[in-house]
């Protein structure tokens, strides 16, 4: 621990009085190339009043057998410590392991970081995924450490296979002579974060108010540190309500962020050499745009090159009508002669086709000989237990770093590799692709023609409506249950907001909060954030739409409602068919019938604007209009659409 | 416009129970030409659960891959039985226990009479 500085040695009392003033003024202020703000909070809260008899009694005279008030607590330096991170929420559903924190964020924080109050746990992560994956910075959750973790475990599983940073806090008593009988006996542990290890980067248990603003800054640090990921901070009780006892002792470290991992130069070089040289370079990506520059940069990158561009989607990392983007031309990948990777989740699964039959079989799409190269900051740290990291695909180059952050030297070294030859050749095989991509675009547009007046409502149907109200608006879509088709087919995803992934880890529960906390996020920008999601995945959290009323989180959520767990539903009927046994039997346990669910009874119960069920594709367009007009009013909305499955 | 197709208005039910009649009237009068039921092809097909990956209309959808359009089938009757007795990739078989060939016969029967697509010009918000 570093030895304390004359601003720093304050006596407990001091602390007490001024440590807002002094401490604050003493904070380390993150360096503005960090992105790190103190908040206004933390300075304007600055206040230093006199005591009064009644402390100064309570200060002076001999500790009470059985003292009845305290004048400080550990918890309110660690709300210092959270607002000095610039953390702006904290998504939480209370719990008496975290009483100390929830009063000293009221009452010592100015609800700062703001609470946002949900109604489970894995609601709370999921609002802390989607969040970060629009505004770039994570938010915390709070929770208690073992029956609050259980109910947010699947969330954080989302969130570690999506490399997106979450602060979880989970609350514990350590001292066993400490715990009531009952409830505090049941919600301890000795290793809280055991539950959760295999899936968060880093977690820690602090056992001082020290240990803890270190262990903070840290755990922020490793949070947020390519590739990203959840961690967790377990927190005692006592530690949280106690009075503080190391009187002056007390510090927030620096924050300094790590910068991100940078490709070697040597094996950029040499990967522009290949792209350079290539006759039909593609590029793949999925998680490559961290920030607004991410796009930019693949964008540059795929231009000079002239070459085509499959985005898996986990991020907004390329233009969906760019004339390179050939997501659904992937018969290129058959074509390439060099493969360049960038941040794939599933670089094996890309690269092969593999059949679910009773003999599972698998061949590679890609020609032998393809010089296959993967630049990905996933190469830096991998974890054994969940197989998140998918079937290992052989690769001729393999370069460990960041992909955003190498971009910069990768174009520099192909734009010294290319002359005027090789810029010919490369501008006649972007026309090819410009093609390409219009041909499948027509295709698409023909396709989505089918069924077009039909009832249930066709997903191309119900997407060229929506599409259709919210193109002339700043719009963000934030969740999709219908994979990356139609709007992906058909809108013109052109800003860095304008998407922002997948759930991760294919946890369902995913797509109504995570949409929420995009939301959240999009609400400061006056973006009008749209989300198309699953009935079953609704189900899982429907209380969402509570906290969006609550918080008054402007968001307009389609329920893509096909009544049924469709997906599963298909894999009963795959297996009923291997067997021969017919289907008549496969809706037990797969359909969302009998009775169907009123969603908008049920939304109107948690204070959302709700109209539907809505099944004759005329009525959508109105339907769409009155919803945006109310969430442009700053309230939610909610949309329940008859579709079909797919 | 909205969106609405202006050649389109017919349902599906009223274009199978058209071709229906259509094909009841000329086997009564010719009593030559195949006897596939398209209306208990449109029943099958959802009973057997073609609809879950190709969509009521087959206008395709999706299973672990995206599943094709099948709307106005072109491949010829016996390929499509012989498809679905031996099928590729991840598409479920069917059996003739589960499906019987007269059965698979009114399915593509269905499939046959179902309009496919129409012009994307002329809906407008395709065209956006």
């Amino acid at each position: 621990m570093p030895k304390r500085t004359k601003a720093h040695n304050q006596g407990r009392r001091n602390f007490l009085k001024g440590m807002t003033l002094a401490g604050a003024a003493a904070l380390p202020v993150p360096s503005a190339a960090a992105g790190v703000q103190i908040p206004g909070n933390a300075l304007g809260r600055i206040k230093a009043s006199v005591p009064g008899p009644k402390l100064i009694a309570a200060e002076t005279s001999p500790p009470a057998d059985d003292p009845v008030t305290q004048t400080s607590c550990g918890a309110d330096f660690m709300v210092d410590v959270l607002q000095s991170l610039g953390i702006e929420y904290l998504a939480m559903n209370c719990a008496s392991s975290i009483r100390g924190l929830h009063e000293a964020v009221l009452n010592h924080g100015g609800n700062r970081p703001e609470i946002l109050t949900c109604p489970h746990e894995e609601i709370a992560v999921h609002i802390a995924q989607g969040y970060a994956k629009i505004e770039g910075k994570p938010m915390a959750m709070a929770c208690h450490g073992v029956v609050g973790l259980q109910h947010a475990c699947m969330a954080m599983y989302n969130a570690w296979c999506d490399r997106i940073p979450v602060i979880v806090i989970g609350g514990n008593i350590i001292e066993a002579d400490k715990r009531a009988p009952g409830a505090d006996w049941l919600h301890s542990a000795i290793d809280p974060a055991a539950m959760v290890r295999d899936f968060v980067k880093w977690d820690d248990q602090p056992a001082s108010l020290q240990h803890f603003a270190e262990s903070a800054v840290r755990a922020y640090k490793v949070a947020v540190t390519p590739p990203m990921g959840p961690v967790m901070l377990s927190l005692d009780a006592e530690l949280q309500e106690n009075p503080i006892k190391d009187e002056g002792g007390l510090r927030i470290p620096k924050l300094s962020k790590v910068v991100p991992p940078h490709g070697d130069s040597g094996a950029l070089e040499e990967l522009a050499r290949l792209l350079v040289s290539a006759e039909n370079p593609v590029i793949l990506c999925d998680r490559v745009a961290r920030t607004p520059a991410g796009m930019t940069r693949l964008v540059e990158l795929a231009e000079t090159l002239q070459c085509g561009v499959i985005d898996n989607g986990g991020r907004m990392n390329f233009p969906s009508r760019h004339p390179l983007n050939q997501s659904f031309n992937r018969s290129i990948i058959a074509k390439a002669d060099v493969i360049l990777a960038l941040e794939l989740n599933e670089l094996w699964g890309t690269l092969n086709a593999f059949n679910d039959r009773i003999v599972r079989r698998s061949r590679p799409i890609y020609r032998n000989g393809t010089k296959i190269v993967s630049l990905s900051s996933r190469e830096l740290y991998t974890k054994a237990n969940y197989q998140d990291f998918s079937r290992y695909q052989e690769a001729d180059l393999t370069i460990g770093g960041d992909a955003e952050q190498s971009l910069p030297a990768l174009i520099e070294q192909v734009n010294r590799l290319i002359d005027d030859s090789k810029r010919a050749s490369f501008e006649a095989r972007g026309k090819k692709l410009a093609t390409a991509k219009q041909a499948a675009v027509e295709q698409a547009k023909s396709d989505a023609t089918i069924g077009w007046d039909a009832s249930p409502v066709t997903t191309a149907r119900l997407c060229a409506e929506l599409y259709a109200q919210i193109k002339n608006e700043d719009w963000s879509l934030v969740g999709t249950s219908i994979r990356l088709s139609w709007p992906h087919l058909l809108w013109n995803f052109d800003k860095p907001y304008r998407w922002n992934g997948v759930s991760g880890g294919g946890g369902v529960g995913y797509t109504l909060p995570a949409s929420l906390g995009a939301a959240l996020a999009n609400k400061k920008y006056g973006r009008l954030t749209v989300a198309v999601g699953g009935d079953g995945d609704f189900l899982f959290v429907p209380s969402t739409l509570w906290t969006a009323a609550h918080h008054r989180i402007p968001m307009l959520y389609i329920v893509h409602n096909n009544r049924a767990y469709h997906q599963e539903r298909m894999h009963v009927q795959a297996m009923a068919l291997r067997r021969s046994r017919g289907i008549s039997n496969i809706s037990t346990g797969t359909v969302i019938t009998d009775p169907d669910v009123d969603f908008v009874t049920l939304a109107k119960g948690f204070g959302v604007y709700a109209e539907g069920p809505i099944s004759d594709p005329q009525d959508l367009a109105p339907a769409l209009r009155r919803a945006i007009a109310v969430v442009k009013s700053g309230r939610p909305a909610l949309i329940d659409v008859i579709t079909e499955p797919r | 416009m909205t969106g609405k197709i202006s050649c389109a208005s017919r349902s599906i039910s009223l274009t199978v129970a058209a071709l229906a009649s259509f094909a009841l009237i000329a086997f009564a009068s010719a009593q030559t030409v195949s006897a596939a039921d398209p209306v208990n092809g449109k029943r099958v097909f959802l009973a057997a659960g073609c609809f879950e990956c190709h969509g009521r209309l087959g206008q395709g959808g999706a299973y672990l891959y995206s599943a094709p359009v099948i709307a106005g089938i072109e491949l010829p009757e016996e390929s499509f039985i012989a498809f679905l007795r031996n099928a590729p990739n991840d598409m479920p078989t069917y059996s003739a226990e589960v499906l019987p060939d007269r059965e698979a016969k009114d399915i593509y029967a269905f499939l046959r009479a179902l309009p496919g697509r129409t012009s994307a010009k002329d809906i407008s918000i395709l065209n956006e």
